[in-house]
């Protein structure tokens, strides 16, 4: 069931007549239109060159044209080929030749005319997951291409109640954007929410996304992110059946899905595949490795500027012999080295890839060494910076990680200006900011605050498949049960 | 911020009222109430307790029978004018409250941390953030105060190093000073448990309210346990000599606190209890603000900044140890009357009213 979005009435009133359309396109010159001449009638054949794919026209459609029908409406009946309109509309002539169908008018008729879909469907081979590879687990990642992406997860979930409803949106890009749930399962709310919300675009353009994403959150200043980015077809499968919702966008390769609590992010889907004591070991890992990203850098500043008692006496020579002969305080020996590595991470990402990795390398070897040697800036700090960014890069989704990264420079200036305390009220800070937003509607912090036991099976630890037998308490599901209860093995 | 998108479950009454119950107070109680009775003071922290779990009692009651907060209720037992007296009194007392927490905590900053600190701008980036908490609405602030506890609650595993070095004998011999002692000792301690009347005004944002009674009642408990605690260990490990010098006897605990990674634990200590500090305060700002958009028909906004204005600007008027010493004694006489007596008070009050209505009827 397709809906169309707001610049669809605009549109209606354009186009005048058939005759007029096909004048306005032939002005491209990828514009092709020929006539072919049989027994009975002539067909005057209009299509894009660069839109449709040859091998469709050459082998289902020409040779069939032979078919005696008198009018189009017969001619509809006599082809045999799927997918045949036969339309009275210039409007939807002039948008179904863009979307890649060939056109048959007859040469004495141009009010009417039948489509024939007929589009390229070339795109990426289904590859490896760059961003969220897994050692274990399907290697399949979503591609470009709608269609390909929808018959990945339909694959894996071959039930009828999963319903995909589309949605064109961008007035010049005019990209389908389809929503998927589980019917039964998803929370109505949930999917009523995000379909409005989808509809009630007015962009001209939808190029990725995270376009949808960022326009349709809750909290858009905020600087976490409140819908899931994956590529693995896998995640969203199982994700629906947990009664999330899922948004797919033509010509992205990444589906978002919500609504998302602050732990998700920190679960790698290769959880899933590892026994459960691994899996909550890695993501306790991750988790305090994303802690000590925020603060240790922050704490290094604070201790180094104010707060020297603290300490221990055993490392206090080691300390101030690495900070003597630094011409720098603290924070700017530590604004130094972060923004060195934000912007070796920025130049590797900028450059090509024969190139970048070279820089990579000898950026961090070379200027690391070169600046403790020269004096700038003390080893410690830059094992403690370089710990810092590998712990930013634990997150397993990827806009995380750049949050993370972010976050650290305020709780910096903060314990510049304040110490100890300056870091205590910038955690403050960032956790009332964790309480005040919401994806979807439902609090972030789940189930941390409001604390719900259930759902903190799968939170910072990850406990086996038979104790997770009921699905989150976040999501709201209609149906709960995940797991079937065992029967009585008495019959 | 309506008040049905609001709603907190009731199980988080507990720790709304642990949290403000356990605030500044922890950090200094024991060498006021050391110094009216001596080794006996446990048991001032215990009947002290008790005397709040039953205006706890009182409380619910009075609210379960009118089934708004406490503002309502004064208006209906009052009438407009008397009943508007009474609220704005108790809306001043809890703004002096939230005033005095904050205080009280930046003398703590100023003595051990920080001597020269700028007071007025610590006070205003606190407000700050209190500002960006109550703007979320009760549901956040309930939320800061349930991370206040869960957050700190790490300490109390620091209370194993003294531990080590405490004589239970000196709590003996039992019941050595006379009662006027106790009650004054019992007096003391209420400083550190006032504040569940603010109870009295989120009780309309409670789900399930008439039965959270029992949720409060164990926060209370929870609270005197930890006062009881620490009173114990603070009495087995300081003589009652040397806790009259301690101003702050928990946080001279600290000092004794060794661990491999860091000298001097106070430090932390300190840093840490910006998060069981700032929950409080937020919550006695909520609540006055509350109290005065029942009278005022300003925008929210307007309302918390002028509350937050008065909160920096009367924080930095108190100046020197005594000023704050008579400004707490002040706040926690009236306190000390309006949370038990007045409650109990209106609970006799309300009853015999309504009892009037159904001889009535």
């Amino acid at each position: 069931m397709k809906r169309y979005s707001f610049f669809k009435k605009q549109e209606n009133h354009k186009s005048t007549d058939f005759t007029d359309v096909l004048e306005h396109l032939q002005k491209s010159k990828d514009f092709t239109s020929f006539t072919l001449n049989f027994e009975n009638e002539i067909y005057c054949v209009s299509f894009f060159d660069t839109l449709i794919d040859k091998d469709i026209m050459h082998r289902d459609l020409l040779p069939f044209l032979h078919t005696n029908s008198s009018t189009l409406e017969e001619l509809v009946h006599n082809l045999p080929i799927e997918g045949l309109v036969f339309t009275k509309k210039p409007a939807e002539l002039q948008s179904q030749l863009l979307m890649g169908y060939i056109a048959i008018t007859l040469n004495n008729q141009s009010d009417q005319a039948v489509l024939v879909k007929a589009a390229n469907n070339t795109s990426r081979q289904v590859t490896l997951p760059e961003v969220e590879f897994s050692v274990v687990g399907p290697k399949e990642a979503l591609v470009e291409s709608l269609d390909t992406n929808l018959y990945l997860i339909r694959k894996r979930l071959p039930i009828a109640e999963l319903a995909v409803e589309e949605i064109i949106v961008g007035k010049l890009s005019k990209t389908r954007v389809a929503v998927l749930h589980i019917e039964g399962i998803a929370n109505s709310e949930n999917v009523e929410t995000v379909i409005q919300r989808i509809s009630d675009l007015r962009v001209n353009q939808i190029i990725d996304s995270s376009y949808i994403s960022q326009m349709i959150v809750d909290n858009k200043n905020s600087p976490f992110p409140q819908f899931i980015d994956t590529e693995r077809p896998d995640r969203l499968a199982a994700v629906l059946g947990e009664g999330k919702v899922v948004i797919l966008v033509d010509g992205a390769p990444h589906g978002l899905l919500g609504p998302s609590t602050f732990f998700e992010y920190f679960a790698a889907f290769e959880d899933y595949f590892l026994n459960w004591t691994i899996a909550s070991f890695f993501r306790l890992i991750r988790f305090f490795a994303v802690l000590f990203s925020i603060l240790m850098t922050p704490i290094y500043v604070a201790v180094l500027t104010y707060h020297y008692e603290l300490i221990p006496k055993d490392l206090v020579s080691t300390l101030v012999i690495s900070r003597s002969g630094i011409p720098f305080p603290p924070i700017l020996e530590a604004l130094i080295l972060e923004l060195a590595i934000e912007l070796l991470r920025e130049a590797g990402a900028r450059l090509p890839t024969k190139v970048g990795q070279t820089i990579g390398i000898v950026g961090g070897i070379v200027i690391g060494t070169a600046s403790v040697e020269a004096g700038l800036t003390s080893n410690v700090l830059l094992i403690l910076v370089a710990l810092s960014a590998l712990g930013s890069f634990t997150t397993p989704v990827y806009q995380m990680g750049n949050t993370i990264r972010l976050i650290r420079f305020p709780l910096l200036l903060m314990a510049y200006f304040l110490g100890l305390l300056g870091i205590a009220i910038s955690f403050c800070f960032l956790l009332v900011h964790l309480l005040r937003i919401s994806s979807l509607g439902r609090p972030f912090l789940e189930p941390l605050y409001p604390p719900r036991i259930y759902d903190m099976r799968d939170a910072l630890i990850r406990l086996p498949f038979f104790l997770q037998a009921k699905r989150p308490i976040e999501v709201q599901t209609e149906d709960t049960v995940r797991l079937e209860p065992k029967e009585d093995s008495k019959d | 911020m309506n008040d049905k998108s609001d709603q907190i479950s009731p199980f988080l009454v507990f720790f709304l009222i642990v949290k403000i119950q356990v605030g500044v107070g922890v950090l200094g109680f024991q060498r006021i109430i050391i110094q009216s009775a001596g080794h006996d003071a446990w048991m001032a922290v215990i009947i002290s307790g008790v005397v709040f779990s039953l205006g706890i009692w009182g409380m619910y009651n009075l609210l379960n029978r009118h089934d708004m907060d406490l503002i309502g209720i004064q208006k209906r037992l009052f009438g407009k004018r008397l009943g508007g007296l009474l609220n704005i009194i108790w809306i001043l007392y809890w703004l002096m409250v939230g005033i005095s927490v904050l205080r009280s905590y930046l003398e703590i900053v100023q003595s051990w941390v920080f001597p020269q600190i700028n007071t007025w701008m610590v006070t205003s980036i606190f407000a700050l953030l209190i500002y960006y908490v109550v703007l979320g609405g009760f549901r956040v602030v309930a939320g800061i105060c349930f991370l206040g506890i869960s957050i700190p609650s790490y300490l109390i595993l620091t209370f194993y190093f003294p531990l080590e070095f405490t004589h239970f004998r000196n709590l003996l011999p039992i019941w050595d000073h006379s009662l006027k002692d106790m009650a004054l000792a019992s007096k003391q301690m209420s400083y550190s448990y006032l504040g569940v009347s603010t109870l009295m005004m989120y009780y309309p944002l409670v789900k399930h309210r008439k039965s959270s009674q029992k949720w409060a009642q164990l926060g209370n408990l929870i609270s005197v346990f930890l006062y009881l605690c620490l009173t114990i260990l603070t009495i087995g490990y300081y003589s009652e000599d040397q806790i009259s010098r301690y101003i702050w006897a928990t946080l001279s605990f600290w000092g004794i606190v060794q661990m491999p990674f860091v000298e001097r634990f106070e430090y932390i200590g300190i840093a840490t209890w910006v998060l069981v500090l700032v929950p409080s305060v937020c919550l006695y700002m909520w609540v006055s603000a509350r109290g005065i958009s029942q009278y005022f028909k300003m925008k929210q906004k307007t309302i918390y900044a002028l509350l937050l204005i008065l909160l920096v600007v009367m924080t930095n008027l108190i100046k020197g140890r005594e000023m704050i010493n008579q400004f707490v004694d002040y706040i926690s006489n009236l306190g000390l009357i309006l949370e038990i007596p007045y409650v109990l008070f209106l609970v006799c009050l309300s009853t015999v009213m309504s009892n009037k209505k159904e001889d009535k009827k």
